[in-house]
């Protein structure tokens, strides 16, 4: 989707939508796809949840941390568990390692969101794998305040993707997961399945990408869009 | 703290100087940080932080280069980078830096390290303290660490000083008897699958085999004693012995958590008090032969030991070992002149090297040498030569091996009247040449060790005349003492040397004693001090104008700490039964000595450095 689309639609939700901590976060203009990437601010999401489709499976956490440029400040480091609806599958409690108790304790959707949404106001998502998040953090918005959300993202795994096309590098798909992506680059290894720590490794992952891209001049945000 | 930031924390609270934060301030240290990753060849520290921040290295390498392009350092995962944090903590001044890998680090802001600095002593003393301070306060440890030779003091497992000698339930008393001979043990236990079944001792080989009629080919199980009494590794050697006596036995099994360990006698105990050098001392002036003297320094190694394990430093061991030799090496004259008669002229029996300078460890090669009085006539020599010859094999047979390099009183060359050994000397200092100055080493590090007549002051009077006048010799011994350079410091698991290559083991003595030794040695010379210890000589020359006071006390801790470390690791080898080597492997020290040895090689470095400087010393390599 083109800025100046995207940019439209936003206005237009905000117009549209009673007060409500979606209307606040369309409020703010996303970064021009023409700036610096290192004048740009992010945010790096990860989400746990208890399956792959967004109309049926629920949000189990989310973890995020906010990225100044090309730094990541872990005081802006977020985890939050999510109450869900029912049993939690057994198959995603054994991959998560999140339980139903741990579940029960968690808090309501309606609660976490709009910190989220907040921290996500005027920057950029990261994710690896992006439409996961998207198509959750969209399905959730639609269910609690009735207007899908808009954002302007990078996809660690199309850029990784992008990047080995280029140089002609035959892959496989397992060579584009988070962690096999992060080894490439000599990052640590946060645990696995942990929505912070999915989140900071992928921060990390951006961090890599964009050095290895950047040769020293700086590089316009939209490359990695 | 986000639960999920523990996996930071934990591997900030694993390295130096953030292992010394109480729990509090480390849980609350990761949200302090920001992230930042720097591809490989990107300068260091980056010029575009907007506040002045510690880089801490997550992953990767970065290389530091002094202005001349040498590489001075290189940094790894867990290390804190030069910053203009300023106060005492390392700066990038004079130097540069780059990423040598791809590198994820970790930025603290200079405030926040400064608050964490006043807020925590321990911490703040990794920057503020001076790298002497810094080594003198290791070597404290060190020594606060040690577990004391008493038998108050000592347990059960530090006195196990070799392999388990042990053998199956089903083996014959024959065969049992001839373990033992070979392992040359007075007991052995017997186990099956790590389970203690019992033990049999040289007395019931006696008393129940041999004299009650048993054939040694019955299974030993039939003589061994089953229901043992068995102390614990760390039972305390009092309590040991107190149950030996109140059993009336004399071997007691000593047990771990994963079983038998070994055996400890009550001859184990009884050492434990007399290895100590005055009781070896006092044994060596009633030994009547070199078989009796070889025996006695056998127990070298365990004084060694010892020492090390009651927080003995290098120079007090040193002492110790030393006086043995010294000890040893005046009985054996005294044996050979018993046999031989009288000297035809007086003598004096001289030691150099490590003897000399009272820096001996449990096998050090001998070298010594013999100065006669000048009257000397040529049919005399013979009764020299017979002399030295014993001394020499006798020094041998007592652990001291020969002198690879054939400086030994056995040796025509180095066994002399006065005026050749002034002779000798003068060559020398007049035309510095490489044999004489690999002989220097030896040769001014000389202390008489037999001297009845006082040849020894006449010699030494005339050294000092004749250096006096000469200076050209120093700047050769100045250029020598250069030649052994130690480790730039560690990277990762290896030893980082000039050059910037890896190694994985490094050569304590040569890289890490020897330089402080050559460098004391020029420092003496120059000032023409008497001492010849080591420290003794750093001492005095810091109150001479050889040296500053500063740098020798610097030096002088820098050689104790490299000393310690280097006796514990031959003390550790000594106990597993293994020879001492001087190969440190840099995994066998931890993050903090690793700390503290990079810190006393860059201090070594520094004084060589300025040595260099002074005497030019490049014109005389």
């Amino acid at each position: 989707m083109s800025g100046f689309l995207l940019e439209q639609r936003r206005r237009a939700r905000f117009r549209r939508l009673d007060e409500c901590p979606l209307r606040e976060y369309f409020a703010w203009p996303f970064p021009r796809a023409s700036r610096d990437y290192r004048d740009v601010e992010y945010v790096a999401v990860d989400l746990e949840t208890t399956g792959l489709n967004p109309q049926e499976d629920q949000i189990l956490s989310i973890g995020w941390v906010v990225l100044t440029g090309n730094r990541i400040r872990l005081a802006t480091a977020r985890h939050r568990l999510v109450k869900v609806e029912g049993e939690i599958p057994a198959e995603s409690a054994v991959i998560h390692q999140i339980t139903d108790d741990e579940a029960a304790g968690g808090l309501e959707l309606a609660g976490v969101l709009p910190e989220l949404l907040w921290a996500l106001s005027g920057r950029i998502l990261i994710a690896h794998h992006a439409r996961i998040e998207i198509g959750f953090l969209g399905s959730a918005c639609k269910r609690l305040w009735g207007q899908r959300l808009l954002v302007r993202a990078v996809d660690t795994q199309v850029v990784a993707r992008r990047l080995l096309e280029r140089r002609h590098i035959p892959f496989k798909g397992s060579d584009l997961r988070l962690h096999a992506l992060c080894e490439r680059y000599n990052l640590p290894r946060h645990g696995a399945h942990n929505a912070l720590s999915d989140a900071l490794s992928a921060a990390e992952l951006f961090l890599a990408q964009a050095a290895h891209r950047d040769s020293g001049h700086g590089m316009k945000l939209a490359d990695f869009l | 703290m986000d639960v999920e930031l523990i996996e930071i924390r934990e591997f900030l609270a694993s390295n130096a100087p953030f292992d010394r934060l109480p729990d509090a301030a480390l849980d609350a240290l990761p949200q302090r940080l920001s992230v930042r990753y720097l591809r490989r060849g990107t300068a260091f520290p980056p010029d575009d932080d907007d506040t002045p921040c510690v880089y801490i290295l997550r992953r990767g390498a970065v290389e530091l280069r002094d202005d001349d392009g040498n590489l001075i350092g290189k940094l790894a995962e867990g290390d804190l980078c030069p910053s203009p944090c300023g106060k005492g903590a390392p700066n990038m001044a004079g130097l540069s830096g780059q990423t040598a890998e791809d590198t994820l680090a970790y930025l603290l802001p200079c405030e926040e390290l400064d608050r964490l600095r006043e807020a925590h002593a321990e911490f703040a003393q990794h920057f503020d303290t001076s790298v002497s301070d810094r080594l003198r306060r290791a070597l404290d440890t060190m020594k606060d660490d040690a577990a004391g030779t008493a038998l108050m003091t000592v347990r059960m497992g530090d006195l196990l000083n070799r392999p388990l000698v042990q053998g199956g339930p089903d083996i014959s008393i024959e065969q049992a008897a001839r373990i033992m001979s070979e392992a040359r043990v007075s007991s052995l236990v017997l186990t099956n699958d790590d389970r203690l079944l019992g033990m049999v001792t040289d007395r019931d080989l006696r008393n129940r085999c041999i004299a009650a009629g048993v054939s040694p080919q019955e299974p030993v199980s039939g003589i061994m004693t089953e229901r043992l009494h068995t102390v614990r590794a760390d039972t305390l050697g009092f309590e040991a012995l107190i149950t030996m006596s109140r059993l009336n036995v004399h071997h007691l099994p000593v047990l771990d958590e994963h079983g038998v360990r070994g055996v400890v006698s009550t001859s184990d105990l009884v050492r434990v008090q007399s290895a100590n050098a005055v009781y070896l001392v006092g044994d060596i002036h009633k030994a009547d032969s070199v078989e009796t003297l070889a025996s006695i320094s056998g127990r070298l190694t365990e004084l060694q030991i010892q020492l090390v394990h009651s927080g003995a430093t290098a120079s007090q061991i040193g002492q110790a070992i030393t006086a043995v030799t010294d000890a040893i090496t005046i009985r054996l004259l005294e044996l050979a002149e018993a046999e031989l008669g009288a000297p035809p002229v007086p003598y004096c029996w001289m030691a150099g090297g490590s003897q000399a300078r009272r820096e001996q460890s449990s096998y050090s090669d001998q070298d010594n040498a013999l100065l006669i009085a000048d009257h000397l006539k040529p049919e005399d020599d013979a009764y020299f030569k017979t002399l030295a010859r014993r001394v020499n094999d006798g020094l041998d047979a007592c652990g001291y091996i020969y002198c690879p390099g054939e400086v030994m009183a056995s040796n025509d060359k180095w066994r002399q009247p006065l005026k050749i050994w002034t002779k000798y000397f003068n060559t020398w200092i007049k035309r510095p040449e490489p044999m004489a100055l690999m002989l220097s080493s030896v040769f001014f590090d000389l202390r008489p060790i037999h001297d009845p007549e006082g040849l020894f002051g006449e010699l030494a009077e005339r050294i000092h005349t004749m250096s006096k006048k000469e200076s050209i010799y120093i700047a050769y011994m100045a250029a020598n003492a250069l030649k052994h350079r130690p480790p730039l410091g560690f990277f990762r698991k290896f030893v980082l040397i000039r050059g910037g290559e890896h190694d994985q083991t490094f050569d304590i003595k040569h890289r890490g004693i020897v330089p402080v030794v050559d460098l004391a040695r020029v420092y003496a010379l120059s000032a023409g001090l008497d001492e010849i210890n080591t420290i003794e000589r750093l001492k005095a020359a810091g109150a001479s104008r050889a040296l500053s006071s500063d740098g020798a006390a610097n030096l002088v801790d820098a050689h104790e700490f490299i000393g310690t470390l280097r006796m514990r690791h031959q003390a550790e080898q000594l106990k597993r039964g293994e020879m001492a080597d001087n190969f440190l492997s840099p995994e066998e020290l931890s993050p903090l000595e690793r700390g503290h040895l990079k810190d006393a090689f860059a201090l070594i470095n520094t004084m060589q450095d300025s040595l260099g400087q002074r005497y030019q010393a490049g014109r005389f390599a």
